[in-house]
């Protein structure tokens, strides 16, 4: 068994690391604060070429494998998770059926555009009535002559607002469930797509998030992302498992952002004469979100591995999203406590990290739906 | 432009540093950067490569993840690299540091050599100008502003209350300071490069060295003891109105502390 990263990855890891310490930390907080997305960080990202991570060379990308990927997904996370969110819905869910199935006049108007930064994508499951229940998507598509006519609303979006482009889930015939659904490209100025309501969030604020509005939308048939009708379903389990491992990974990210500013309060806060870090209570809480940290990092790296190897990791990746965003709401919980009521004061960070962990609890599955999906997998169907 | 920068794998600047028994030994937690004087260095390295052609090589002296500063150099932009990988070589003084360096730098013209002009470790500020001294070059310090023109550098440094300008015909040594320039940012496809990069070792007898002129066993300046630094007392905060803290931490510097 070989646990480490690779000389070449931790040297990613560390020039990631180097890259979000001077570009994304300084402001997160105006990030926060404005809720507005960062244009020029996002030009900043597109021009080193981030946004490319998971594509090949050949097409401005990085062709990073799963493991470099949840590196990076965990530091732009630590750096602004409002930030990260957009930036890695471009780069995975906003893209991935444009690249898989996109054909060359749609990759060269959409996916070599979002590569560099030039346009924004998005992927749009989530309805008003449906989210982890894909099954019950009521946005239909339905063939008319030779085009296939959108109609419905998708909430929860992120990008959506401010998209050029979107990728969305969409049935052939509600009765069919999760056997109807399929994926269509809708560009940005197509008659009867529009963005709607623009979400007010608790957290992971600066990423845009909000409603889209398909109505009577009328698409060329290559903007079917997909070989065959109604295969929606299948084809978005070649990147369900990276989705919830990558939830996973931002989720460790924000962890690691709260545990260093609570370390550092530790060392520096003192009470009756010593750091607060000298007491045992304190002391206890570290070990305890620094052991959970670590669990969650090696179950990342290793559902990472796993989809690398293509071997399966349904499971493993439901887990690791379940585990490493449970441990983040527990450790943004304990640096708010562990920074007393400094931790409840807006001109301080801590209480931004508490914010921002409660989103990834939906992402990828709600854990209640996790848990059962891993029952049933575990027990076996009754 | 031939151009060789040598830069330094330090602690991080958030790494944790302990003093080990009795003053011997440091004990610095896994976590290293190049030295940021050695990052103006480079960038300024890749900048004249930019205005006037040429290569740049980056050269480093160390073990493990001392690798880290070359691939770094190639993230930023760097053509090649340079290790100097082994045991002897480590734990040399700055003379025997820069005898090593400037050996490895000898092994091919070079017109510019660039370094900062300290490391952010220890701080001695002695390897630049000793490589200097044993390539016979000559060497400005503390340089904010380069401009090289027809084999010459003019070479701006500072000094107190303002700066100086120097001509030196190339080859030179220039060490760099804060204010030369901003280290870009590396993109992801010199992250790629650096990543994928096989980056070539040299031994001492690749450069024609005994193991005892260098590192530990060539050093004439040893390390006796590390200090810890005086603890700071603690910050006292005063409340009440300006004038009225005011008048209160006056009294407490008179009266409790003594210092006035």
């Amino acid at each position: 068994m070989e646990f480490s990263l690779t000389e070449e990855q931790e040297f990613f890891k560390k020039t990631v690391t180097d890259t979000i310490d001077r570009m994304v930390v300084p402001k997160a907080r105006e990030i926060d604060e404005k809720d507005e997305f960062p244009w020029e960080l996002w030009r900043q990202f597109g021009k080193l070429g981030y946004l490319g991570l998971r594509y090949p060379e050949e097409v401005g990308g990085m062709n990073a494998d799963p493991v470099t990927a949840m590196i990076f997904y965990e530091q732009i996370a630590r750096g602004s998770v409002g930030f990260a969110q957009s930036v890695i819905m471009n780069i995975l869910m906003g893209t991935y059926f444009i690249y898989r199935f996109g054909s060359d006049e749609i990759k060269a108007r959409c996916l070599y555009p979002a590569i560099k930064g030039e346009k924004i994508g998005t992927m749009c499951f989530t309805e008003d009535q449906s989210g982890s229940d894909l099954s019950a998507t009521r946005t239909t598509a339905v063939k008319e002559g030779g085009e296939w006519v959108i109609n419905g609303t998708k909430m929860w979006i992120t990008n959506g607002p401010i998209a050029d482009m979107a990728t969305v889930l969409a049935t052939t015939d509600p009765k069919l469930g999760a056997k109807g659904l399929n994926f269509f490209l809708v560009e940005k100025g197509t008659p009867g797509f529009s963005a709607g309501q623009v979400l007010d969030k608790l957290g992971c604020r600066g990423t845009v998030t909000g409603e889209l509005v398909f109505d009577n939308v009328r698409l060329p048939q290559e903007n079917l992302l997909g070989e065959e009708v109604n295969k929606g379903t299948e084809y978005l389990g070649e990147i369900l498992d990276e989705v919830r491992v990558m939830t996973g990974a931002m989720a460790l990210g924000i962890a690691q952002a709260a545990f260093d500013e609570g370390l550092e309060y530790a060392r520096k806060r003192v009470a009756f004469g010593k750091s607060i870090g000298s007491y045992q209570l304190i002391r206890a809480k570290f070990a305890d979100m620094a052991t959970d940290m670590e669990a969650s990092r090696l179950m990342i790296y290793y559902s990472a591995w796993r989809i690398k190897e293509k071997l399966s990791s349904r499971k493993e990746a439901a887990m690791t999203k379940m585990f490493a965003t449970e441990t983040c709401l527990k450790v943004v919980d304990e640096v708010t406590r562990i920074w007393g009521a400094n931790g409840f004061a807006r001109e301080y960070d801590p209480q931004r990290h508490f914010r921002d962990a409660r989103f990834l609890l939906y992402g990828g599955g709600t854990h209640e739906i996790i848990k059962d999906f891993l029952g049933r997998m575990i027990i076996g169907k009754s | 432009m031939n151009i060789v920068v040598l830069a330094k794998h330090v602690p991080d600047a958030e790494a944790l540093i302990e003093i080990k028994g009795t003053g011997e030994k440091l004990e610095i937690e896994q976590k290293f950067a190049v030295s940021l004087f050695d990052e103006f260095a480079l960038e300024e390295a890749l900048k004249i490569r930019e205005r006037l052609g040429g290569r740049v090589k980056v050269i480093t002296l160390g073990t493990g993840k001392a690798i880290e500063v070359l691939r770094t150099g190639i993230a930023m932009g760097a053509d090649e690299a340079l290790l100097l990988d082994h045991e002897a070589f480590l734990g040399g003084d700055g003379y025997a540091t820069a005898l090593s360096l400037s050996r490895a730098i000898a092994k091919e013209a070079c017109d510019i050599v660039l370094c900062g002009k300290q490391a952010v470790d220890d701080d001695r500020g002695e390897v630049g100008p000793m490589v200097a001294q044993f390539l016979g070059l000559p060497h400005v310090g503390s340089v904010v502003k380069v401009d090289i023109a027809e084999g010459r550098a003019m070479a701006e440094s500072l000094v107190e209350d303002g700066r100086v300008i120097f001509e030196v015909p190339l080859p030179a040594i220039l060490t760099t300071q804060k204010g030369l320039n901003e280290p870009r940012v590396p993109l992801v496809t010199g992250v790629m490069k650096a990543m994928k990069a096989q980056i070539p070792r040299a031994t001492p007898e690749d450069l024609g060295l005994d193991p005892n002129q260098i590192g530990l066993a060539g050093s004439k300046v040893r390390i006796r003891r590390y200090l810890p630094p005086k603890k700071r007392s603690q910050v006292q905060f005063i409340a009440g109105d300006a004038p009225g803290a005011a008048a209160e931490a006056v009294r407490i510097l008179i009266d409790v502390e003594r210092v006035i």
